[in-house]
C-alpha cells in the first residue's frame, strides 16, 4: 500500500485508446508515487501521454487497467457524482488555454468553484481575495479576462484552482501559451505554491526548461517512464 | 456573485443573439394569440339562454327567398312555440355612412317579438312609444354611440335588397343584448312601403323551453313539408354557425397559420440554444472539472432556455393582452369585430408554448453536455 506521505500512487497503469480497429496505447503499465508538497514536473515530448497520466490522476479519465490512489481513495471506484464533488474539494486545475469565463470578473471566476460550497458570501470573498493576493493579482478583481494580459489571465486561473484550498494543483502546460517572462512568473507561483503553501503540483509539460522549476522530474516517452 | 447571477451574465451574454432569441418568441407568440383572438371572434357565436330558446325559419329554398304571412297561424298552432315574429332582413345602406353600414335593419312585430327580444334593456316609456308609433324603431347602444343617434332623430336607408328607403324614427335605444348594434322596426312599415305583398324575410319563434327546442325545430319543418313554401328551421345558433361556416376555411387557415408559427419558432429558438451552448462546450468541460456536476449543468442550461422563452412570452403575449385590452377594436375595424378578447385560456396556451420551447431548447444542448466528457469537451476548439 501507499506510504504515509505520499498523496498519489500509481499502480500498473495503463489506457488504450481503440481508434477504429486500432488499439493506441497511450499509457503502458506506469508505476509511480508522489510525495505530498512536491513539485513534479512530467515532461515528455507530445503524444507521450503526459495529459493522460495527468487526467487520471485528477479524476477527469479512467484508466483501461491499473490503480490510482490519490490520498488513499481509488479514484477509479467513485461514480460521476461523487468524483465531481472530490474533484471540487481536492483538486485545482490549470489548462494551457487559461479557460476562464469571459464574461465574469477575475473575482467572479475565481469565486466559481466556491458556488458549489456551502461558504456564506463573505467566506466565499475572503478566501478570493486570499487567493488572488496569493498569485499576485488582488488589484485586478474587477477586471474581465480580455483586460488582462495572458500571464495574468494564467494566475487568475490559478488563483481559481487554489481558491478552494485543494491538496492537490494540476496543470497541463501552463505556460504553453505564454511569452518567456510571463511564463517565468507563472512557474514562480506554482513552485511557491508547493514551497510555501504545502500544495502537491503536477505540471505536465514538453519545455524541460519549465520543468526544470519542478523539484522532480519525470520524463515519459510513448506511455511509459524513461527514467 | 451567485448561481442566478451566474445564469443571467451567461444569458445576456451575446446581448444581440439574446435580444433577438427573446423578440423572435414575442413575435411569434403575439402572432399566435391574435391569431386565436381573431378565429374566437369568427367561430363563437352568441351562447346564452335566449339565443337557445329562439329559433329562426326561413325558406328551404334559400335564405332571400321571402316566406307567406299566412304561415304565421299554423306556427302559432305548433306545440312549444312561445312567440312567433316576422324577423325580415331589410340590409339597407345608412344615409351618413354609406360606405359601409356596420349594423343590421330588422324588421318584426314590436308587439309579438317582445319575449324574443326580452333581453333588450329599453327603458319602458321608450318601449311604448316605440310599439305606437309605426314608423319609428329602436336602436343598440353601440350603433347609438357610434353615430351619435338620440332619441327622436331620423335616420334613413337605402334599400339594396328591397326597393323601398326607410325613414324611422328612434324612439329607443336598447342594450344588454349580446350585439347591441342592430335597429328593430316594425313589420306592418315595411309591408306599407312595399305595398302589402303578403311576405316576410324569415321567422323568428321563441320555444317554451331550452329542452323542448330541438322538437319544436322538427314541428315547424315537418308541418310545411310539402307546401308550396317549405321552411328550414333551425336554433339562431345553428343559424349563426350557418353563417359563420364562410368562415370555415378561414379557421382552418388560421389554425394552420398558427401551427407553422409555432412550428417555425422551435426551430429558431432550438438552433439559437444550440448555438449558444455549443461555443460554450469548452467552458462547460471547465465547470464540470472544477465539480459542477452534470445535474448543475442541466440547471444552468434549462434555466437560460427557459427564462429567455419566457421573457419573449412575456413580452409577445403580454403585449397582446395589454394591447387588445387597451383599444376598441369596434371603432378600429369600422364594426368587423365586437369584441377582441385575449381569454386565460390563450394566455394559458402562449405560456405553454414558451415553456415547451425553453424546454425542447434545452434539450438537445443537455444531451450533449451530458454525453461529453471533460476530456473531450476541453479538445472541442472555442
Ligand atoms: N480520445 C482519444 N482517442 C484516441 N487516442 C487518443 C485519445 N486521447 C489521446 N489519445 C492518444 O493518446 C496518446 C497520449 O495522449 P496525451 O496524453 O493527450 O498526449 P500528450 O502527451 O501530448 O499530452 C496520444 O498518442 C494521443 O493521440
Ligand atoms: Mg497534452
Amino acid at each position: 500500500m501507499a506510504a504515509p506521505d505520499n498523496i498519489v500512487t500509481i499502480r500498473n497503469l495503463s489506457k488504450i485508446y481503440l481508434q477504429g480497429e486500432i488499439n493506441v496505447t497511450a499509457l503502458d503499465n506506469i508505476s509511480l508515487d508522489i510525495a505530498a508538497g512536491e513539485f513534479l514536473a512530467l515532461l515528455g515530448p507530445s503524444g507521450s501521454g503526459i495529459s493522460t497520466v495527468l487526467h487520471i490522476i485528477a479524476g477527469i479519465d479512467r484508466p483501461t487497467s491499473g490503480e490510482c490512489h490519490v490520498q488513499g481513495i481509488d479514484v477509479a471506484r467513485l461514480n460521476e457524482s461523487q468524483l465531481a464533488d472530490w474533484r471540487n474539494q481536492n483538486v485545482g486545475f490549470v489548462f494551457q488555454t487559461f479557460n476562464l469565463i469571459p464574461v465574469l470578473t477575475a473575482f467572479e471566476n475565481v469565486e466559481l468553484p466556491l458556488l458549489l460550497t456551502r461558504l456564506t458570501r463573505r467566506a466565499r470573498r475572503r478566501q478570493v481575495e486570499t487567493a488572488l493576493e496569493l498569485v499576485g493579482l488582488a488589484d485586478r478583481a474587477k477586471h474581465l479576462p480580455k483586460q488582462l494580459s495572458g500571464g495574468q489571465e494564467q494566475r487568475v486561473a490559478i488563483a481559481r484552482a487554489l481558491v478552494t484550498d485543494p491538496a492537490l494543483v494540476v496543470a497541463d502546460e501552463p505556460t504553453g501559451n505564454l511569452d518567456s517572462h510571463s511564463a517565468q512568473e507563472v512557474l514562480g507561483v506554482l513552485r511557491a505554491l508547493s514551497q510555501d503553501a504545502g500544495k502537491t503540483v503536477i505540471m505536465v509539460t514538453h519545455d524541460p526548461k519549465a520543468a526544470a522549476f519542478g523539484s522532480r522530474q519525470i520524463h515519459l516517452e510513448k506511455g511509459e517512464l524513461t527514467k | 456573485m451567485t448561481l442566478p447571477t451566474f445564469i443571467l451574465k451567461n444569458a445576456v451574454r451575446n446581448k444581440r443573439r439574446a435580444t433577438l432569441s427573446v423578440l423572435s418568441v414575442a413575435v411569434s407568440l403575439f402572432l399566435l394569440v391574435m391569431l386565436q383572438v381573431a378565429l374566437r371572434e369568427l367561430t363563437n357565436p352568441i351562447d346564452d339562454e335566449g339565443s337557445s330558446l329562439r329559433i329562426i325559419v326561413r325558406s328551404k329554398v334559400s335564405l332571400a327567398q321571402p316566406l307567406p304571412a299566412r304561415q304565421l297561424q299554423t306556427l302559432e298552432r305548433i306545440p312549444g312555440v312561445a312567440a312567433v315574429s316576422p324577423f325580415s332582413f331589410f340590409g339597407g345602406l345608412y344615409k351618413g355612412d354609406e360606405k359601409f353600414t356596420s349594423f343590421a335593419q330588422f324588421a318584426i312585430d314590436p308587439q309579438r317579438a317582445q319575449p324574443l327580444i326580452a333581453d333588450a334593456k329599453v327603458p319602458p316609456e321608450q318601449l311604448e312609444a316605440w310599439k305606437a308609433d309605426r314608423t319609428s324603431c329602436i336602436v343598440g347602444k353601440l350603433t347609438a354611440d357610434r353615430y351619435g343617434m338620440k332619441i327622436g332623430d331620423r335616420l334613413q336607408f337605402t334599400g339594396q335588397f328591397y326597393p323601398c328607403d326607410l325613414d324611422l324614427r328612434v324612439a329607443g335605444i336598447y342594450h344588454g343584448t349580446a350585439d347591441d348594434r342592430n335597429v328593430m322596426f316594425h313589420q306592418k312599415y315595411l309591408d306599407e312601403l312595399l305595398g302589402n305583398p303578403g311576405v316576410v324575410g324569415t321567422w323568428w319563434v321563441r320555444a317554451a323551453s331550452i329542452a323542448e327546442a330541438p322538437q319544436v325545430t322538427d314541428r315547424i319543418n315537418q308541418a310545411f313539408a310539402n307546401t308550396s313554401a317549405e321552411v328550414r328551421a333551425e336554433s339562431e345558433r345553428a343559424f349563426v354557425l350557418g353563417f359563420v361556416s364562410m368562415w370555415a376555411n378561414i379557421k382552418t387557415l388560421i389554425s394552420g397559420i398558427s401551427i407553422v408559427v409555432v412550428f417555425a419558432l422551435i426551430l429558431v429558438t432550438v438552433s439559437t440554444m444550440s448555438m449558444a451552448i455549443r461555443e460554450r462546450f469548452r467552458e462547460l468541460a471547465i465547470l464540470k472539472a472544477i465539480g459542477f456536476r452534470r445535474r448543475d449543468l442541466f440547471v444552468l442550461i434549462l434555466a437560460e432556455s427557459f427564462g429567455l422563452a419566457m421573457l419573449g412570452a412575456l413580452v409577445g403575449a403580454g403585449g397582446a393582452w395589454v394591447l387588445f385590452h387597451n383599444i376598441n377594436i369596434n371603432q378600429l375595424t369600422n364594426g368587423l369585430f365586437l369584441v377582441f378578447e385575449v381569454t386565460p385560456q390563450m394566455m394559458g396556451l402562449a405560456f405553454a408554448v414558451a415553456a415547451s420551447l425553453g424546454l425542447l431548447a434545452a434539450a438537445l444542448p443537455m444531451i450533449n453536455v451530458a454525453r461529453t466528457s471533460v476530456v473531450q469537451g476541453l479538445k472541442t476548439l472555442d
